[in-house]
C-alpha cells in the first residue's frame, strides 16, 4: 500500500546528522499540489479524558484527542476507507509546533489553541476540563493539523507525517533531530537585546505591523468579551418577566391566557442568548488564532534581525582581523590597539612570535570568511524565504479575517431575525389579552 | 336615588345613570353597534375578521402596528355601547411661564363638546398642575363613591430631575392627558360642575368653584372615623386581595423593568468602547498598507491562486464595516432604553397611584356601610319604640346601595380599562423592541455587500460569496 511506502520512507528518514532540516523534507517547497493536505484527510475527531502516572506517583487527569487521517478521494478514486487513528495529547502538539519553529526559522508558523482559556466571560468557565473549552480546543487543533499540512514548505515534512500516522516512538524520533538543542540556543540568542545596524526595511515595517496586530487583537477580544457579558445580562433578565406575567395571570381572567403565553416567550427569548454567545466565541476563537499568528510574525521579523546581527558581527570580526593582519604586516599602527599600546611599552616582538600571530591571522580570517560567506547566505535565504511566506501569511490572513467578519455580520442578522420573531409573537400574545 | 345625582339632564339624548348600560357589570360583553369583532371574547387573530370601522370605511389590516390602532379605535367606541362622544378633551403645548415669584409650566387644556351643559362648542384654556390637583381634589370630594383618577406625582423625588427638562414636561402632559380622558369618559365624573369649570373657565377661580360647590348642594360629606366595618362582604374582600396581588405584581414588574435598562445602559457603555476598536484596527491595516508602499513593496493584486481576488489591502473595508454596525447598534439600543424609560415606566407607576385611588374607594365604602351597620344596631337597640326603621338609618342603607353599585359599575369599568391600558403598554413594548431588532438588522444587512466586495465590482454585485 501507498500509505506503508511512505510510512517506510519516513522510518528510514531518521537523521542523525545535526542538519535536521534537509534529511525531513521529503521533497522541495513550494508546490501546493503536492502538499500533505491533497492527498490526505486529517481530521481531530474526538476527545478524550485519560488518567494517569506522571513522576513522583502523582495522578494527573489529561485530555487526549482522536486524529484520523485517510487517503482522500484523489489518491483513493473514491473509495471508502476506514480511517488509520492514533491518540496525542496537548503537549505532544507542542513538542511538534517547536520542532517546526526550530526547523523553519522563516516561515510563520500556524499557532496551537491556547493553553488556558483566556479572555473568558464570567459565564464562560476557565476550566482546562469544561466540555466546551475541549471541544473549542479540539477545532483548534485539528485547524493547526491543516494549516500545517497545507503549507507548501512544511507539509512535506517527516515528522509532521511521523506525528500523524505512527503513535508509538514519536517524541524519540523528534528528539533525535537534534531541535532542541537549537532551540535552546534560538532562544537564548532572540531573547537578548542587540542593535541590528542594517536590518531589511520591510521587516521592520512587518515586526511593527506585528506588534500592532498583536495589540489590538487582544483589545478587541477583551472588549467582546465584556460586551457579551453584558449582552448575557440583558436576556436573563428578561426571563424574569416569564416568572410574574405567570404569576400575574393567575389572578386575571381575560388578561390571563395572554399574559401566559407572553411569559413563555420571554422565557424562551432569555434562553436563547446561550447558544448565540457559544457561536460567537468560535468567531473569538478566529480572532484569538491571528492575535497568535502575530506572534509567529514576530518570531520570524526576529530571526531575520538575528541572522543580520550575526551577519554584521561576522563581518565586523572578519574586517578588524584583515587589518590587524595589514598593520602586523606593514608595521603601520592605524588605529589603536592594545597589542600596539603594549608593544609600544614592553618593546617589539621577536620575528618568530609576529610569524606565528600572523599565521594564526590568516587561519582565522580564512574561517571568518567562509563564516560571512555563510551567513550571508543564510540572511539571504530568510529575506527571499522569509518574505515569501509572510507574503502568504499577509495573503491568508486578509481571507480568513475577511470571512471571519462576514461570518460575525451573519451571526448578528441571524440574532436580530430571532429577536424580532420572539418579540412579535409576544405582542401577538399581548394584543389577545 | 342616587346619593350624589347630577344634574337633571336634560333632552340631549342622554339617559339617566341608572339606565345607561355600562359595559360594565356583566363585563365579558359589550354591546356594540358596529360590525368589529368582539374584542372582550377575541380569540380568533385579528386577520381573520373582515375589519371595518364604524362609519362602514374598510380597514387595513396587512401591518400589525394598524391592526393594534383599529383595535384601541374600536375600543374605546365599545365603551361607550356605539353611542358616539360628545365630549373631546386634550392636553397640549406646554409652555413656560416666568414671573418674579415662581416659573412653572402650563399646559393647554382644549375642549370640543355637544353638550348642553356647555355653553360653547370649543374651548381652549391654559392650566398648571395646581389646577388639575385642585381638579381632582374636588372631584373626590364631590364624588365620594366613585373612582377618580390619579394624577402624576406632584413633587419629584428621585434625583435631580429636572422639572423644565423636556422628558419630564412630556411625560407630564401625557399623565395629565390620560388623566382628564378618563375623567370625560367617565359616565357620571364628566358631568361633574367642577370638571365643566376646569374646562371652560377662563380663570380658574377657585373660590368661584367653592360657591358652585355649595350652590349644588348635596356633596355628601363623608364621617370618616369613628365607625369600624366588621366583614368586609365578600366581593369586595376580593376586590382588596385582587389590588393587594396586583400592585405585587406592578411592583416586581417595575422592578424588572428598571433591571433592564440597567443591564442595556451597561451593555451600551460596553458596546461604545467594543466599536470604535474595529476602526483602529481598520488604521492599522492601512497603515501597514502604506508602509508596504513606503518602503517599495510591490502589492499583488492579482494574486488569485486560490481563484480569490483580494484587493491591496482586504482587511480595511470589512473592519470598518463592522465598526460601523456596531455604532448602530449601540445608536438603536439608545433609543430602545430612552423609549423605555419614558413611556413604559411611568404609565406603570400611575397604575399603582390608581390601584392607591382605588383602595381608598374600598375603605370610603367600608366607612360608610359600618355607618350604616352602626346605625342600624343602635336603631334596633331601640326597636320597642318604634315600629318602622327611622329615616336616618334608611337614609345610611341607601347610602351603601349606592356606594356598592357605583364601586361595582366603577370596577368594572376600572378592569376593562385597566385591560387595555396594559394591551397597549405591553404591545408598545414588543413594538420598541422590535424596532430596535429592525434597526440592528437592516443596520448588518447593510454592510454585507460591503464586507464582500471586490475593489473592481460597483454596487449590488456584493452576494457571490455566499456563506
Amino acid at each position: 500500500m501507498a500509505d506503508a511506502e511512505r510510512e517506510d520512507a519516513a522510518e528510514t528518514d531518521t537523521p542523525n546528522s545535526s542538519d535536521a532540516k534537509e534529511k525531513n523534507v521529503i521533497s522541495s517547497m513550494s508546490d501546493e499540489s503536492g502538499t500533505l493536505l491533497r492527498r490526505m484527510e486529517i481530521t481531530v475527531a474526538e476527545a478524550e479524558k485519560r488518567t494517569g502516572k506522571k513522576a513522583v506517583n502523582m495522578q494527573e487527569t489529561y485530555t487526549v484527542y482522536l486524529i484520523e487521517t485517510r487517503p482522500s478521494a484523489a489518491v483513493n478514486g473514491g473509495q471508502s476507507v476506514a480511517p488509520d487513528a492514533l491518540w496525542r495529547r496537548y503537549s505532544e502538539f507542542e513538542l511538534l509546533r517547536n520542532y517546526l519553529i526550530v526547523t523553519y526559522p522563516y516561515i510563520v508558523v500556524p499557532p496551537l489553541p491556547e493553553k488556558r482559556a483566556e479572555f473568558v466571560w464570567h459565564k464562560l468557565s476557565a476550566d482546562n476540563m469544561d466540555p466546551d473549552f475541549v471541544e473549542r480546543r479540539r477545532v483548534g487543533l485539528e485547524n493547526f493539523l491543516l494549516r500545517v499540512a497545507s503549507h507548501p514548505v512544511m507539509s512535506n515534512d517527516a515528522i509532521l507525517y511521523h506525528f500523524l500516522t505512527k503513535e508509538r516512538g514519536w517524541k524519540e524520533v523528534v528528539y533525535d533531530t537534534g531541535f532542541q538543542a537549537k532551540a535552546d540556543s534560538r532562544i537564548r540568542a532572540l531573547n537578548a537585546t542587540f542593535r541590528v545596524k542594517n536590518p531589511d526595511k520591510r521587516f521592520m515595517e512587518m515586526k511593527h505591523y506585528s506588534d500592532e496586530l498583536q495589540s489590538i487583537t487582544s483589545q478587541l477580544l477583551r472588549a467582546r468579551a465584556r460586551v457579551a457579558d453584558r449582552l448575557y445580562g440583558v436576556y436573563k433578565v428578561h426571563g424574569n418577566y416569564g416568572r410574574v406575567f405567570s404569576e400575574w395571570s393567575a389572578i386575571e381572567k381575560e388578561m390571563g391566557d395572554g399574559l401566559q403565553s407572553a411569559g413563555h416567550h420571554m422565557d424562551a427569548y432569555a434562553a436563547s442568548i446561550d447558544d448565540i454567545l457559544e457561536e460567537e466565541e468560535h468567531y473569538a476563537d478566529q480572532i484569538k488564532e491571528y492575535l497568535f499568528f502575530a506572534e509567529a510574525l514576530r518570531a520570524v521579523c526576529r530571526k531575520h534581525e538575528l541572522s543580520q546581527y550575526e551577519l554584521e558581527t561576522a563581518s565586523l570580526d572578519l574586517t578588524s582581523k584583515r587589518q590587524q593582519r595589514e598593520e602586523l604586516a606593514t608595521g603601520i599602527v592605524r588605529t589603536f590597539s592594545f597589542k600596539g599600546m603594549t608593544t609600544k611599552l614592553f618593546g617589539q616582538e621577536t620575528a618568530e612570535q609576529r610569524e606565528a600571530r600572523l599565521k594564526m591571522l590568516e587561519e582565522q580570517i580564512v574561517e571568518g570568511d567562509d563564516t560571512v560567506k555563510e551567513k550571508t547566505s543564510e540572511c539571504e535565504d530568510i529575506v527571499s524565504s522569509g518574505w515569501e511566506d509572510m507574503q502568504r501569511f499577509k495573503e491568508q490572513k486578509d481571507r480568513d479575517l475577511r470571512e471571519a467578519l462576514i461570518n460575525y455580520a451573519y451571526m448578528q442578522i441571524s440574532m436580530c431575525k430571532k429577536g424580532i420573531q420572539v418579540w412579535t409573537n409576544a405582542k401577538e400574545c399581548f394584543s389577545k389579552m | 336615588m342616587s346619593a350624589s345625582t347630577p344634574k337633571t339632564l336634560s333632552s340631549s339624548g342622554q339617559k339617566p345613570i341608572q339606565e345607561i348600560c355600562h359595559p360594565l357589570s356583566a363585563a365579558e360583553e359589550a354591546v356594540v353597534r358596529t360590525p368589529s369583532p368582539d374584542v372582550a371574547n377575541n380569540t380568533a387573530s385579528i386577520e381573520d375578521k373582515d375589519l371595518s370601522l364604524p362609519n362602514g370605511t374598510p380597514v387595513d389590516t396587512s401591518s400589525p402596528a394598524s391592526s393594534s390602532s383599529l383595535l384601541n379605535r374600536l375600543q374605546l367606541d365599545d365603551d361607550l355601547d356605539g353611542e358616539t362622544r360628545d365630549l373631546f378633551v386634550t392636553v397640549d403645548d406646554p409652555k413656560k411661564h416666568v414671573s418674579t415669584m415662581e416659573t412653572y409650566i402650563t399646559y393647554r387644556v382644549s375642549t370640543k363638546t355637544s353638550r348642553v351643559e356647555f355653553d360653547l362648542p370649543e374651548y381652549s384654556v391654559r392650566r398648571r398642575y395646581q389646577d388639575f390637583d385642585w381638579l381632582r381634589i374636588k372631584l373626590e370630594e364631590t364624588q365620594p363613591t366613585h373612582l377618580i383618577p390619579p394624577l402624576p406625582e406632584k413633587f419629584v423625588v428621585k434625583g435631580v430631575v429636572d422639572r423644565f427638562s423636556e422628558e419630564f414636561v412630556e411625560t407630564r402632559r401625557r399623565a395629565l392627558d390620560k388623566f382628564l380622558k378618563r375623567v370625560a369618559d367617565h359616565p357620571v365624573l364628566s358631568f361633574n360642575e367642577h370638571l365643566n369649570a376646569f374646562l371652560s373657565s377662563k380663570d380658574l377661580n377657585k373660590r368661584a368653584g367653592l360657591a358652585l360647590l355649595t350652590k349644588v348642594g348635596e356633596g355628601v360629606k363623608l364621617v370618616t372615623g369613628g365607625y369600624k366595618l366588621r366583614l368586609r362582604p365578600l366581593e369586595f374582600a376580593a376586590m382588596g386581595e385582587y389590588l393587594d396581588t396586583f400592585t405585587g405584581k406592578l411592583g416586581t414588574i417595575d422592578r424588572i423593568a428598571q433591571r433592564i435598562i440597567k443591564e442595556q445602559t451597561e451593555y451600551l457603555a460596553e458596546l461604545r468602547e467594543y466599536g470604535p476598536v474595529y476602526g483602529s484596527w481598520a488604521g492599522v491595516e492601512a497603515g501597514n498598507r502604506d508602509n508596504n508602499a513606503a518602503v517599495g513593496v510591490e502589492e499583488d493584486r492579482n494574486h488569485s491562486s486560490s481563484g480569490h481576488h483580494s484587493n491591496g489591502n482586504g482587511l480595511q473595508a470589512p473592519l470598518e464595516g463592522v465598526a460601523g454596525g456596531v455604532a448602530s447598534v449601540a445608536a438603536a439600543m439608545e433609543e430602545l432604553t430612552e423609549d423605555m424609560s419614558q413611556d413604559f415606566l411611568p404609565v406603570l407607576r400611575e397604575y399603582v397611584l390608581y390601584i392607591d385611588s382605588m383602595k381608598n374607594v374600598l375603605k370610603k365604602r367600608d366607612q360608610v356601610q359600618a355607618e350604616y351597620e352602626a346605625k342600624l344596631e343602635a336603631a334596633a337597640l331601640r326597636r320597642e319604640e318604634r315600629t318602622t326603621v327611622p329615616s336616618d338609618v334608611e337614609k345610611c342603607q341607601d347610602r351603601v346601595e349606592c356606594f356598592n353599585a357605583d364601586l361595582k359599575a366603577d370596577w368594572e369599568r376600572w378592569q376593562n380599562n385597566k385591560r387595555q391600558d396594559f394591551r397597549q403598554l405591553l404591545t408598545n413594548m414588543a413594538d420598541s423592541n422590535i424596532t430596535y431588532y429592525q434597526k440592528c438588522l437592516a443596520a448588518w444587512e447593510s454592510i454585507i455587500p460591503l464586507l464582500q466586495e471586490r475593489p473592481a465590482d460597483s454596487f449590488g454585485r456584493g452576494q457571490d460569496k455566499v456563506i
